[in-house]
């Protein structure tokens, strides 16, 4: 992936140079060899800090919202999974098309971090990192490390519906991650829905009880917009801070149906969660029944399909009865 | 006086199963693939293998919720009642940094008003140590005046030693507990469990770790008392989310907030829970004043206590390298790194 | 259950008489079952956890001074949740009290010297204590001139009007100034904003302490009008609020570096919060 970061750098380098931005949001080496973080480079001669390898698996699209006020304009760099992001943001006037410059990536899948670190030692250098059919190659100090996709690739790239961004200003990379078709039909939410009631309630229960209500979740989803979030308001207390599996269930519920419509499976809030909760399990529950409903595509997939949630159509199911 | 034994790893359990019949015993448990402390009847399921549990065992002593007291109006007055606290309890399997952590955490609870909810459970608790059997990703506890065999904290300490384990007496409590149990020890000294502790820090330090540079505690600490204001802590709160895992997860991290609840208007409660000097509510106050408005100031609060004001108060260090921090935090924002750029640019000064 | 006392579980008290200080600040005077404060022993300056179970605490100064032996006095502001509630109380009603918190007014330090206090809205609630105190007929003697320089928004707006026309003019050695924002119909005293009234005033900083409390922009006006008029820092007394829960050193959200305002504070002297970063 040499050749994308390259491409990143060398694209992010002109467009701060010639101001046609003043910072470039985008992904740089962690303080260990199986994270990336994010950066935010504001000079041309920082784009070295930029890179692009299996590891940049964070949905980036949020701080858009936290730089809503920046003065200039902001290049980000989005996974064909982050970009829907992008659109669903325009959609909803949370961030303006003329402020931002979207350097896509065509992204050939990502790693999950636990094998990364269960197979990557801490102190092998990773040169250079490849993804194809058969899998991850890495090429580090100690040797060539190999990961089959089976063991290595993220459950969401599996199921990634636009690997290629769907909006895009520069795009890098040729081809991205092609998934089965079969891995498309939202299987794993039918698997649940079809498990008895008792299963299925001690199947959340199990989780929703270790949730520290940290909100790292909602936090990092660029779904949550509100500029006052109903967790944490005092008066009224909507939902109480006591941390227990009434409260904590009452949190994840409420948080499922505000992303309703505005979630587009980044998947990152399942990546920040702290007690590997499966949250986007939840979501796409949601997302299926919001596609079954109305027929509605994956939100964020076109820029010009309205959001299920946001029009009225006269034979909507819900006007129905 | 300190008594050196050493236990199988069957003893161990049973020893644990033995404790059981007059005290709680808490413990690590994995539970769908998270090491937490949880209450064990049946000390078969206790954990060895973890490296650190996901929440400390502060939990234990300061639990993310807990009642302060229940109400009911009787004929027009209020009854208050305090929640009935455990009794005695063996928190058994407490690595190294953890143990440090509750050092550190003492003199913030109890002091000049001793905070009972803590205390009580505090002295009612036999803290049984286990040292580490490998060193994790993130583990920085040798470099912040710990060790992976280090008991400081503990009251009975268990070295691994092959697939046995070399316990201590740290304190007359765990002294006097290993004697009155002690058909499930046999005889080791203070000889050997030295030469174990010093060569098994040797190998457990050899483990290769990614990030390299030597902290400089003392230089650290001179730099933060005479620096507030660097452009640093902008830079790095760019990408923090400000969301609760390094402190919740931290284990001498011990700030709580206090709510109250009525399900009538004739009965409620008041209870506490862990809150986050990240969240940016902590501060706010009645009518919008806030002191720590933005990111920057809120991240730096969190650095400065843990590098700085912990000492400044206690005189000890309130990071103990556990790494949960490291591990968990999702946009990688790392102590060691912060404390290597942090002697960078006071080297640069 | 805990042989020792619990810091952080209220006890009940009574509401024995409200007094309507402006249209949203009330004194509430406050005894415990059988009247008197029983153990609640505060020096000037220190502040209690009042709260209604089921609604909430707050941090509030107790206003009234050690010198009165039989109750406790808290002068509340409405501006939330809890103030509003505790707003509709009524005499006879319960309130929660634990203290007493902080630190104090350095009212031995004071002996022998002459004391300015300067206030502004309600904020003269925290100096009243030491005002009374120093004003006691027991303690009058220890202490020189005593100067206080108080002025609000409005007429409506100034507290302890009592106190402040009637009884502590008849001190001994004691000048009260009071001041209006703007003029009003009915209003013969001065009128002028309080940082400009104490330049008006000149008062001299030989042997005397200046102590001030009041809103954060009054503060910043009057603390560079006293460096004009030659107060040394280490002369000069404030309070400082910040959010707090626990009010003992816990909880931790009330921090200004590594001093705890709830143990620390509230009252500083101006050269130990040079010594702070400007956080609050
Ligand atoms: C040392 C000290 C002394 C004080 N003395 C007085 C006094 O004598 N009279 C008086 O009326 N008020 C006083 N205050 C302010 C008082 O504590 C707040 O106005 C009160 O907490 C507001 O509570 P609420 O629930 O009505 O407001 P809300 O707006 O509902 O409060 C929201 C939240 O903010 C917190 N909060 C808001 N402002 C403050 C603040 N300034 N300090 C602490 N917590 C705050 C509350 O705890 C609550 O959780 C003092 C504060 C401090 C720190
Ligand atoms: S990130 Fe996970 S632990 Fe944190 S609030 Fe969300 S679901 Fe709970
Ligand atoms: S809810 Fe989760 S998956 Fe959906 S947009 Fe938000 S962070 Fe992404
Ligand atoms: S440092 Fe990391 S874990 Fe802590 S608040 Fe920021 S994003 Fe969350
Ligand atoms: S700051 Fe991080 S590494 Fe240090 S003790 Fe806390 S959680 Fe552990
Ligand atoms: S102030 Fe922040 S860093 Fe310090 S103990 Fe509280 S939550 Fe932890
Ligand atoms: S109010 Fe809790 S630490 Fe000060």
């Amino acid at each position: 992936m040499k050749g994308i970061e390259e491409q990143i750098r060398a694209t992010s380098s002109q467009l701060l140079a010639t101001g046609d931005v003043q910072m470039v949001i985008g992904y740089g080496a962690g303080s260990d060899n199986t994270k990336t973080m994010p950066v935010f480079i504001k000079r041309a001669e920082d784009v070295g800090k930029l890179v692009f390898n299996p590891l940049c698996v964070s949905n980036l699209a949020n701080y858009l919202l936290q730089w809503k006020n920046f003065e200039g304009k902001i290049a980000i760099v989005v996974k064909g999974c982050d970009s829907r992001s992008i659109i669903r943001l325009l959609q909803d006037k949370q961030i303006e098309r003329e402020k931002i410059i979207v350097l896509g990536v065509s992204c050939p899948g990502q790693l999950k971090s636990g094998q990364a670190e269960a197979k990557i030692p801490a102190d092998a250098v990773v040169s250079e990192a490849a993804v194809d059919n058969s899998g991850f190659k890495l090429q580090t100090s100690g040797g060539l490390i190999t990961f089959s996709l089976d063991e290595g690739l993220l459950e969401k790239c599996r199921q990634c519906e636009s690997s290629r961004p769907v909006i895009s200003d520069h795009l890098f990379g040729e081809k991205g991650f092609e998934a089965d078709k079969a891995d498309l039909q939202f299987n794993d939410v039918a698997a649940l829905e079809g498990a008895p009631l008792e299963e299925k309630s001690s199947y959340w229960d199990k989780y929703f009880e270790r949730c520290l209500r940290c909100y790292a979740c909602r936090n990092s989803c660029p779904a949550c917009s509100c500029r006052e979030c109903v967790f944490d308001m005092v008066e009224p207390d909507w939902v109480a801070k006591t941390v227990n599996l009434s409260d904590n269930s009452a949190f994840h519920l409420i948080r499922a149906f505000h992303v309703a419509g505005r979630c587009t499976d980044c998947g990152e809030c399942e990546r920040v969660c702290p007690a590997d909760i499966p949250l986007r399990t939840l979501n796409r529950k949601i997302i299926k029944d919001i596609k079954e409903l109305f027929g509605a595509p994956m939100p964020g997939s076109d820029l010009e399909a309205l959001p299920a949630l946001s029009f009225y159509a006269v034979n909507d199911p819900e006007s129905q009865n | 006086m300190a008594v050196y034994k050493k236990i199988s790893k069957d003893n161990l359990v049973q020893f644990l199963q033995e404790l059981t019949k007059d005290r709680i015993l808490i413990a690590p448990v994995r539970e769908h693939d998270l090491v937490s402390f949880s209450p064990a009847a049946d000390a078969g399921q206790v954990d060895f293998t973890f490296q650190n549990s996901f929440v400390p065992p502060k939990s234990w002593f300061f639990p993310q919720t807990e009642q302060i007291f229940s109400f009911r109006i009787e004929n027009g007055k209020y009854e208050l009642s305090e929640p009935s606290l455990p009794g005695g309890t063996v928190l058994f399997g407490v690595r190294p940094c953890d143990l440090k952590s509750i050092l550190a955490l003492d003199p913030v609870f109890d002091g000049k008003f001793d905070d009972n909810y803590y205390s009580d459970r505090r002295k009612n608790t036999i803290i049984i140590g286990l040292g580490c059997q490998s060193v994790g990703r993130g583990c920085f506890c040798f470099k912040v005046g710990g060790g992976p065999l280090e008991s400081n904290g503990a009251d009975i300490f268990l070295t691994p030693a092959g697939g046995d384990f070399l316990a201590e007496g740290v304190t007359d409590q765990g002294t006097d507990l290993i004697n009155k149990q002690s058909r499930f020890f046999s005889d080791s000294s203070a000889e050997q469990v030295d030469k174990e502790k010093r060569e098994g820090t040797d190998r457990l330090l050899k483990q290769p770790t990614g990030l390299k540079g030597d902290f400089n505690l003392p230089k650290l600490k001179a730099f933060l008392d005479a620096n507030y204001e660097i452009p640093y802590w902008e830079e790095l709160s760019y990408r923090c989310l400000g969301c609760g895992i390094c402190t919740y997860l931290c284990p001498t991290c011990h700030c709580f907030d206090i709510n109250d609840y009525a399900r009538t208007g004739l009965e409620g409660e008041r209870i506490r829970c862990w809150d986050s000097c990240q969240f940016k509510d902590f501060t706010l106050m009645a009518g919008g004043h806030n002191p720590r408005p933005s990111k920057k100031e809120r991240v730096r609060n969190r650095f400065m206590h843990k590098f700085k004001y912990h000492e400044d108060r206690y005189s000890i260090f309130g990071c103990v390298g556990c790494g949960r921090c490291v591990q968990k935090c999702p946009v990688n924002i790392d102590p060691r790194k912060i404390i290597l750029d942090l002697q960078e640019v006071a080297g640069n000064e | 259950m805990s042989d020792f006392q619990n810091p952080i579980l209220p006890r009940m008290a009574f509401i024995t008489n409200i007094i309507d200080e402006t249209s949203d600040t009330k004194t509430f005077k406050v005894e415990f079952e059988g009247g008197g404060k029983g153990d609640f022993l505060h020096e000037p300056g220190q502040c209690a956890m009042l709260s209604i179970p089921g609604v909430g605490e707050a941090m509030i100064s107790v206003t009234s001074s050690p010198t009165f032996k039989d109750f406790l006095e808290f002068t509340i502001k409405r501006v939330g949740r809890l103030t509003n509630i505790i707003h509709q109380l009524e005499v006879g009603d319960q309130i929660g009290i634990r203290g007493p918190y902080g630190n104090n007014f350095p009212y031995k330090l004071l002996e022998g010297k002459d004391i300015l206090f300067i206030a502004g809205g309600f904020a003269l609630a925290p100096l009243r204590s030491l005002i009374n105190y120093v004003l006691d007929d027991e303690h009058r003697k220890d202490y020189g001139k005593v100067d206080i320089i108080y002025g609000a928004r409005s007429v409506d707006d100034l507290c302890f009007k009592r106190e402040l026309f009637e009884n502590w003019p008849k001190k001994q050695d004691t000048q009260i100034y009071v001041t209006i924002d703007r003029a009003e119909e009915g209003w013969d005293g001065h009128v002028a904003f309080v940082p400009t009234y104490l330049e008006e005033l000149q008062p001299s900083p030989e042997n005397k302490y200046a102590l001030t409390c009041g809103p954060p922009i009054m503060i910043k006006f009057v603390l560079q009008n006293l460096q004009k008029l030659g107060y040394q820092d280490d002369h000069v007394i404030t309070t400082l609020e910040m959010r707090m829960k626990c009010g003992i050193g816990k909880c931790g959200r009330c921090n200004i570096g590594s001093k705890y305002v709830c143990l620390d504070g509230p009252v500083f002297f101006l050269d130990q919060l040079k010594q702070l970063p400007q956080e609050y």
